[in-house]
């Protein structure tokens, strides 16, 4: 490995300087003077070096995305929020129903409608649904395993 | 009295303004006072710009529809039938079904229609991808192509100042088969022909409707080693000597002829009778700021079917449908518009397979090139493939 000279080094950073016209640019010298004054304490103690360390994993998972990651992460995404909502529309929509309602239906009443709906009992059906997949993720839970 | 608003048009502009309205006036309809149906004569509703990537075997059908309904929210009637007549006058739609539905205030958002009989041969002859089908037989041609010349063209509407469908996409298109062929191997033995019309909107022989764009496309075109001409505006196609003949008097052979094909209206805006463009196309004459159906205030227009100088995409309506919400609250409840459209357009172009570039413009300022990249190809995509349909929802 050789070392330079200093003097030398410094020389050819300014010769690369003189090269760069922005560089001349009397608002570009002093935005630099600014964000160098910024960025002292941080090359100091070396804490400069986590952000490159950032920008650099941050600059390897864009390499490393694909498509199948892509479109995975993306259903993940709208599998995610279409459910959120899905669910708050119901919650906003059955809440304004029944606040619409000045007296709410009787326990007879709700059975009574219960059986005219068709949506609701479907409705009924898929928590009926949910609750016996749930069940039947405990049981596989807490089956005991033998060993290997 | 309830007041009724219909949203005619179940692509991106319909249903996302459906959804905005409920949002917008949650408080009316809440209390009874306010009702929003939207009207679509499909029960699907299809991510059209993924079509253009199923000319390149990279979406399936599957993969880019939702069932209409499942987009809307709870408060909003979806009315699967299709509109026959637009009665204006009479604030009145004719449906298919015989049924009528009169309404307080109208959202007209029925999209366009490609038109490749408009061309003799080219229904015959030529492919497209702004469709599903048509696309699917592209995809089959450019994947089996093993040496020739496919030559690229764009049809613009004979409507002065008026775009063809999404501008951007036959450049994007172009690009991407660059990199297809690459891929298969064939590209040393095809030439790739793209060209563009004499005029395109405001431009004169250019390569894009944009000046600006158009300057920086021969580099790139070059720099991959694709044809490109000026001044090609095809006339006509013979499909038994498979050439394309254009109006400026030139003949271009192909073994593929890729071309923007003209569209039109849909036939019950044609049939309203309140379009003035010329060659029957349809653009219903809209108020550049307040999207308001000239000479009537309680409709509104969006997306394809508007005659303004703005692109016809899904990147238009994102930015018209806050516009036309505001109005008709404002319509509503203090009697006049309150809101203005800027002619905002912002999109990701594909410009390749795997690299993007962010634009913008509106009514002043054109689009302004920028490299083209990574992180832009992975924004694309992820717009492709979920961020879309919170778009549609109304949630973005």
């Amino acid at each position: 490995m050789t070392h330079q000279n200093p003097e030398t080094s410094t020389q050819t950073l300014e010769q690369l300087l003189e090269c760069l016209p922005a560089l001349k640019n009397e608002a570009t010298q002093a935005g630099l003077a600014d964000l160098l004054d910024k960025l002292a304490p941080l090359l100091q103690g070396r804490r400069l070096h986590n952000i490159v360390d950032l920008l650099a994993a941050t600059s390897d998972v864009i390499e490393m995305t694909d498509d199948a990651m892509l479109q995975k992460l993306m259903a993940l995404y709208e599998e995610s929020i279409g459910g959120v909502w899905m669910l708050t529309n119901a919650l906003r929509y059955a809440s304004a129903q029944a606040a619409a309602n000045s007296t709410p239906p009787t326990l007879w009443q709700s059975v009574k409608k219960f059986n005219q709906n068709e949506d609701a009992r479907r409705g009924l059906d898929v928590v009926s649904n949910i609750l016996a997949e749930l069940g039947r993720q405990s049981a596989i839970k807490g089956q005991k395993m033998p060993e290997d | 009295m309830i007041k009724t608003i219909i949203v005619v048009g179940g692509g991106i502009g319909g249903t996302m303004t459906a959804n905005n309205l409920v949002s917008k006036l949650y408080a009316e309809i809440s209390r009874g006072e306010v009702r929003v149906l939207l009207i679509s004569n499909s029960p699907w509703h299809y991510y059209k710009p993924a079509f253009m990537y199923v000319a390149f075997g990279a979406f399936y059908k599957e993969e880019l529809r939702r069932h209409q309904a499942s987009l809307l929210r709870p408060e909003i009637d979806f009315v699967l039938d299709q509109v026959d007549n637009f009665e204006f006058k009479q604030s009145r739609l004719r449906m298919r079904s015989g049924a009528t539905y009169d309404y307080d205030y109208l959202v007209v958002s029925t999209g366009c229609i490609p038109s490749p009989e408009r061309i003799e041969g080219l229904q015959e002859a030529g492919d497209h991808f702004y469709q599903h089908d048509p696309a699917r037989k592209l995809y089959e041609k450019i994947s089996t192509i093993e040496k020739g010349r496919i030559f690229i063209g764009v049809t613009f509407p004979k409507t002065p100042n008026v775009p063809h469908q999404c501008g951007i996409a036959p450049m994007e298109t172009t690009l991407m088969l660059d990199e297809f062929l690459r891929k298969r191997g064939v590209r040393d033995q095809i030439e790739i022909v793209y060209t563009y019309p004499t005029i395109s909107q405001l431009v004169r022989n250019c390569l894009f409707l944009q000046k600006q764009t158009g300057e920086v496309l021969p580099s790139v075109f070059d720099s991959k080693g694709i044809i490109h001409k000026r001044s090609f505006t095809l006339a006509s196609v013979d499909p038994e000597r498979k050439v394309a003949i254009s109006e400026e008097g030139e003949e271009e052979n192909f073994d593929i002829l890729i071309q923007t094909p003209p569209i039109r209206a849909v036939d019950a805006v044609l049939n309203s009778g309140v379009s003035q463009a010329p060659n029957n196309e349809g653009w219903l004459p809209t108020d550049r700021y307040s999207l308001q159906l000239e000479g009537f205030e309680n409709v509104f227009v969006m997306g394809d079917t508007v005659d303004l100088p703005i692109s016809k995409a899904g990147g238009s309506c994102h930015n018209q449908s806050p516009v036309i919400c505001n109005n008709i609250a404002g319509l509503m409840r203090w009697g006049k518009t309150v809101a203005e459209y800027d002619g905002k357009v912002q999109a990701v172009a594909q410009m390749g397979m795997d690299v993007g570039m962010p634009l913008w413009y509106d009514y002043d300022v054109d689009v302004i090139p920028t490299p083209a990249t990574k992180i832009g190809g992975l924004m694309r995509k992820g717009f492709n493939r979920g961020v879309y349909w919170s778009v549609a929802r109304g949630l973005v």
